[in-house]
Formats: structure tokens, C-alpha cells, sequence
């Protein structure tokens, strides 16, 4: 029998959640979002570009106090000065190499030796601010790791793989992947990562069976027509030809574009059901067909819109994945304990935003 | 008045059912964890329809509000006032204000005010500068598309005569050279950052005349004098900086389709003013600007032959506005 004291705070405080498998929520809308994007892009114009560190937090924030797990949500603590501080690097970077190119083909080549050298420190040092400036329940994430295993996955492997032709890209993807989930923490507990090449090998392979398919596809449909005007050795370009060329050079970029997050998905899956928490696990169930579609329409909705719909899309994606992802907990989540607190620098995250570079933690 | 909400200390993962309430300028804990703290030392995280709210503690404890309807009326009592920013975010109205000033923004800055800076800017730039960003072009196109002229030495002298004394229509001409190529891409003619002016064989043939040789030169020195390549480049990179920041994360390709697009009304642009630069620079001489016309003529035959491309997606004005806009200066 409950007292009315009781009674009341079961009603006001949500059942503590139990050892039962917790499902990620986002809570997020689009309409919402929409109004923060707005918002945030006619301040980063009028302060041409200022604002956009301002922007950028405002932005995470959102999608952080909207990922809900087991009734509390992320919480992101970046602050708009250090970010501002990174892009200003970044842009100093990526002026220095455009002008280098102009200059020259051989200072344009030293320059982007130069970037590639950084580059592996850049992600490290983002990898850092980014998780160091994560928090769940009240408790930081962290990225430890080393420069020297930093530019062994992000720059000898990519070197390597692409010696080989490649056939060491699922490795390196691999590589990558256990770098980051090793190496970041929650608290005092680390991460742990448990998936093989082998995983890796076979995504690679079925997208590569299907890129190839689709090609052949593509080029069966295509064929006949192309080769009649290659033959006719026509100099003359009509529209007919251009628009039959363009139409070819689409549809095979389009089924490229619809491969990548495919890959991505199944690379996602396969790393959160690989990855251990302590005695956490995780289970992620993203479905592919459902992601196709939701990349298909979200870029149909892009271009229609001319770009403003890009919200409403991108709160959709994350949506998906977000909620495709479990925690299998493995005992209470109330027992972490913080770590000792250090600091990160914002330098590498500017870069690596400004690079259009996805971490895709 | 007290609001439920869940207490996080910062130091570990447990949290607290707690109630907040508010007395005097001091925020109040009661519940798991009791605590108090003076508000100004609260930090409130901002309104959001959709999220938990947040009052983070100096510490990094913080608290996960429960009621977000007695929370508001909480923060009305202690005279909390959102950010300008946040009331604007939160409203349709502001949003769509907003939009509307970033929509005009953008169009009059890519209208009139970057073409207007850039202009500036490239008039600033020393033309040392250009010059050593073109230094390795000419080398780079005898690779891939020149070979020698064919043209005797007698009539390149005789064009590179009279070219060299016409006067131009404004003060500063920069350094300029002649070039004779052989082109294996049809009749063309085109000016370098690095004061090359390049001539093809194929147009000088086509062309007929030395009159209407010396218009397309003054035309080609119109884009070195008006420094149109730098005004290009400055206009590209930073359109090219906003569509990456609008669409990057969406896709590569399709952040660099509104560039391209973008960058073509700027290139006929820059067309119309090296066509006024060289019935200006005609006139001065005493030529009659219809030899441009007949240049412009003569090449638009050349390509109806091989079959022409839509003129909105081209680099350069109609032929047609091009002759109408000569026979007008005329």
C-alpha cells in the first residue's frame, strides 16, 4: 500500500528505468529545427559567417537534448568561442592551400601534403573536443587514444589501401572504427570494440556486387543510344545528346548516392552491435530498404525545395538512426562514476567541419 | 511552487528525484539530494517545444526538469527572459521574417555587392599577383590543346603592328602579349592571368579582316584591363564557401551545381563588359564596331553548323545580344 507521497512522486517521476532494454528515442521535430536553421542561417550570413560557431552549438545542442536514453537526454557543452577559434584555423589552412594552387601546381601539391600531413592529428584532436564535450546524466565522454596510433589508422592505412587497389579499404574502414570506439569513454569506463575485418570484407562486398549490377544495368539501358551517336562521330552537340548524357551521368550518380548510405548503414549496424560499454551492450537494427527510401526522398525534397527542406531531412535521418539504436544494459546505469576532468581544443573539429569531413560517431 | 525534476551531480550516473523551488534569489533542492544555490549562479538552457530543459549548476551538476509548464511559470516568477534569438526561433513569424531577409540578402549580395567587391579587391591586388597565378597556364594548354601556328610570320607581325598602335579606351592598359597557336578545339581566342593574349589560327581565318582581328583583341584586353579572371576567382570562392555550408553536408555534387550555375551569369557579365571595352576601345581608334559584330556573326554561323547548346546555360550572351548591343553603341 502506498502513502499519498508515494503515490504522487510515482506519477511525477517516470518509472526508474530497470535492467530492461533501453531503446534511443529522439524527440526532435522538423518544423522545429526548421525554425532554428533559419534562424541561424540569416545570423551566420548578416555576421558573414561569424555567427556560424554560434550556430553550430545551437545546433548540436539540439539534436543532443533530443536524444533521450532510459528517460535522460545527451547534453552537449561545446562553447561557441573554441569553435570559432577552429574554424578561424581552418579557413587559414584551406586559404593557404587554394592560394598555393593558384600559384602553382608544385606549391599547391607541397600544401596539400602539408594538410595531409596534419590531418590525422586534426581528426585525433576533433575526436577529443567532440566526446570531451559530450555528456549523459551528467557525465563526460572522453577520447583518449595516441597521435601515433592516429596517423597509423588515418594516414599510413589509406596510403596502404590505396596501393593495394584498395583491397585493403575494409581493413582500414575496420581500423578506423576500433580506433574511435576504443579509445572514447564515458566517465571512468571505457569502450570496448569486438567486430573482425571480416564484417567489413563483406559489407564491401555486397556493395560492390550491387554497384556493379547496377552499372551493368544502367550501361544495358544506355548502351545502345550512346554508342549510336559515338558512332555517328558527330562533333555537333544537340540538345538530344546532352540531355541523353546527362540523363545517363545521373542516373548513375544517383545509384552511387543511394549505395554510400546503404554502406554506411550496414558499417553503423555492424559497429553498435559490436560495441560494448562495460558490461553494456548496444543493438542497432537499421533497416536498409527503409534508409534507401528515406535518402531517395530526402534529396528529391532537397532539390524541390532548393534547399529548404534540408532540416526536415536531416532531422528525419537522424530520427531513424537514433531510434534503430539499443542499449542492452548490463547492469545499472546509475553506477558510472566521472573521470578526471581535461580539456580539448576546438582546432581539429573547425578543420574537420570545414573539410566536410564525417566523424560519424 | 516546486517543480519535479531529476538531479544529477556531475560525479556520477545516478540521478536524483528532487523537487526545485525558488526562494528569494536562491534556487532550493529537496528530495534524494538536497542543495542550494544563488540563481544568478544558474545557468537555464534554452526554450525548446520539443527536449528536456535544462539548469546546469557551476559544478556541472545540473537538472532535468519534469514540468515544463510549471517550470515556465517558475522562470516567469524569477524574471527570466529568453534571448532574442530563441524568441525568434520559436516563432513562425520570425522564422519567416528571417527567411525572407536571408533570401534578400543573398540575391542583392550576388547581384550587386560581391561583384562590386570583388571588383574592388581584384583593383587592389597587385597585377604581380595575377601574373603568378597564370604563369604555368600557356604550358599547360600546349600539352593538351595548342600546337604551333600556321600563320606566316609576315601577317602575325602585321596584326601584332596594328594591334600594338591602338590606343585603349582607359588609362593603365596592363602589359600585354600576343600569342599565335594552333588550336585543335575550333576557332577561339582568349586572354591568360599572365598578359597572354592567346590567338588561334582558326579564329584569325574565320575572322576575315585585320578590323575584325583587332576587335577580338580589344575584347580579350577588355578581360586582362577589367581583371576579370581575379574578379572570377574572388566571386567563385565565395560562393562556393556559402553553397558548401548550405548543402556540403548533403552532397559534394550538389553543393557545386549552384556554384557552377551561379558563376555563369557572372562569366556573361564579364562578356558584356569586354564587348563594351572593345567598341570603346574601336571607337577611340576610329574603327567602326561593326567588325565585333561581324566576329560574332561569323562565329555563331560556325556553331549553328555544328549544332548550338541552350543559351541559359551558357558561359557568353547570345550572339544575337551581343550584335544588338554593338549596333546600339554604334
Amino acid at each position: 500500500m502506498m502513502n499519498p507521497d508515494e503515490l504522487l512522486a510515482a506519477t511525477e517521476f517516470p518509472a526508474a528505468p530497470t535492467l530492461a532494454t533501453q531503446r534511443f528515442k529522439f524527440t526532435g521535430s522538423g518544423s522545429e529545427y526548421f525554425r532554428i536553421w533559419i534562424v541561424n542561417l540569416f545570423l551566420t550570413v548578416v555576421t558573414l559567417g561569424i555567427y556560424s560557431a554560434w550556430a553550430k552549438v545551437r545546433r548540436t545542442r539540439y539534436f543532443y537534448d533530443n536524444t533521450v536514453l532510459a528517460g535522460s537526454s545527451f547534453d552537449y557543452h561545446g562553447t561557441p568561442a573554441s569553435i570559432l577559434r577552429g574554424r578561424i584555423v581552418a579557413l587559414l589552412f584551406f586559404g593557404a592551400y587554394t592560394i598555393a594552387g593558384m600559384v602553382s601546381e608544385v606549391a599547391g601539391g607541397i600544401a596539400l601534403l602539408v594538410l595531409g600531413l596534419l590531418f590525422p592529428w586534426l581528426i585525433w584532436k576533433s575526436l577529443q573536443f567532440k566526446l570531451g564535450n559530450s555528456s549523459y546524466r551528467g557525465i563526460r565522454f572522453g577520447f583518449g587514444g595516441t597521435a601515433r596510433k592516429a596517423y597509423f589508422v588515418y594516414l599510413l592505412l589509406p596510403i596502404l589501401s590505396g596501393l593495394t587497389l584498395y583491397l585493403l579499404a575494409p581493413l582500414t574502414h575496420q581500423r578506423i572504427k576500433k580506433f574511435q570506439h576504443e579509445h572514447s569513454r564515458f566517465g571512468g569506463n571505457a569502450f570496448s570494440f569486438h567486430a573482425g575485418a571480416g564484417g567489413f570484407y563483406k559489407i564491401y562486398l555486397i556493395v560492390f556486387v550491387l554497384a556493379f549490377c547496377g552499372m551493368f544495368a544502367i550501361g544495358m539501358v544506355f548502351g545502345a543510344p550512346l554508342a549510336a551517336i559515338a558512332r555517328t562521330r558527330a562533333a555537333s552537340v544537340n540538345p538530344a545528346t546532352l540531355g541523353l548524357i546527362a540523363i545517363f551521368v545521373l542516373t548513375l550518380y544517383a545509384w552511387v548516392f543511394l549505395l554510400l548510405p546503404l554502406l554506411h548503414t550496414m558499417v553503423q549496424n555492424l559497429v553498435w552491435n559490436n560495441t560494448r560499454l562495460g558490461k553494456h551492450r548496444f543493438a542497432s537494427n537499421i533497416g536498409m530498404r527503409r534508409m534507401a527510401w528515406i535518402t531517395a526522398t530526402n534529396l528529391l525534397g532537397i532539390v524541390l525545395t532548393l534547399g529548404l527542406f534540408i532540416p526536415f531531412a536531416q532531422v528525419r535521418a537522424m530520427k531513424y538512426r537514433i531510434e534503430s539504436l539499443t542499449l542492452l544494459p548490463g547492469g545499472s546505469l546509475d553506477d558510472v562514476i566521472a573521470a578526471a576532468h581535461e580539456n580539448a581544443s576546438a582546432t581539429g573539429e573547425g578543420v574537420a567541419d570545414l573539410l566536410d569531413f564525417d566523424l560519424s560517431l | 511552487m516546486s517543480v519535479p525534476a531529476y538531479y544529477f551531480d556531475g560525479k556520477s550516473s545516478r540521478r536524483h528525484a528532487v523537487r526545485l523551488a525558488v526562494n528569494g534569489q536562491l534556487a532550493v533542492l529537496t528530495g534524494d539530494a538536497d542543495r542550494e544555490c544563488p540563481l544568478a549562479e544558474l545557468r537555464v538552457s534554452e526554450r525548446l517545444s520539443h527536449g528536456q530543459r535544462k539548469v546546469s549548476f557551476p559544478d556541472g551538476a545540473y537538472l532535468e526538469i519534469l514540468d515544463a509548464t510549471a517550470f515556465d511559470a517558475m522562470l516567469l516568477d524569477t524574471r527570466h527572459r529568453d534571448s532574442l534569438v530563441v524568441r525568434l526561433q520559436q516563432s513562425w513569424r520570425g522564422t519567416l521574417a528571417a527567411l525572407c531577409a536571408t533570401a534578400a540578402i543573398l540575391i542583392v549580395g550576388y547581384v550587386y555587392v560581391l561583384p562590386a567587391a570583388a571588383n574592388l579587391a581584384a583593383k587592389a591586388l597587385p597585377v604581380s599577383a595575377e601574373r603568378s597565378i597564370g604563369r604555368e597556364a600557356l604550358a599547360f594548354l600546349d600539352k593538351r590543346m595548342l600546337s604551333a601556328s600556321s600563320l606566316p610570320p609576315e601577317r602575325q607581325q602585321a596584326i601584332r603592328e596594328r594591334f600594338m598602335s591602338l590606343v585603349p579606351p582607359l588609362d593603365g592598359a596592363p602589359h600585354h602579349e600576343l600569342v599565335f597557336r594552333k588550336s585543335r578545339v575550333g576557332p577561339n581566342a582568349f586572354a591568360l592571368p599572365s598578359g597572354q593574349i592567346v590567338l588561334t589560327d582558326e579564329i584569325v581565318h574565320l575572322a576575315g579582316g585585320d578590323e575584325a582581328v583587332v576587335a577580338i583583341l580589344a575584347h580579350e584586353l577588355g578581360h586582362l584591363h577589367e581583371r576579370h579572371l581575379t574578379r572570377r576567382v574572388i566571386q567563385g570562392s565565395i560562393i562556393g564557401i556559402f553553397a558548401t555550408t548550405l548543402f556540403g553536408d548533403v552532397s559534394a555534387l550538389l553543393a557545386n551545381i549552384p556554384t557552377a550555375m551561379l558563376d555563369l551569369k557572372y562569366s556573361r557579365d564579364a562578356e558584356r563588359e569586354a564587348d563594351d571595352y572593345a567598341i570603346a576601345m574601336l571607337k577611340k581608334n576610329g574603327i567602326s564596331p561593326a567588325a565585333l559584330a561581324r566576329v560574332f556573326e561569323a562565329l555563331e554561323k560556325a556553331e549553328k553548323e555544328k549544332g548550338g547548346s541552350p543559351p541559359y546555360l551558357s558561359s557568353h550572351p547570345s550572339a544575337a545580344e551581343r550584335i544588338a548591343r554593338i549596333r546600339e553603341a554604334m
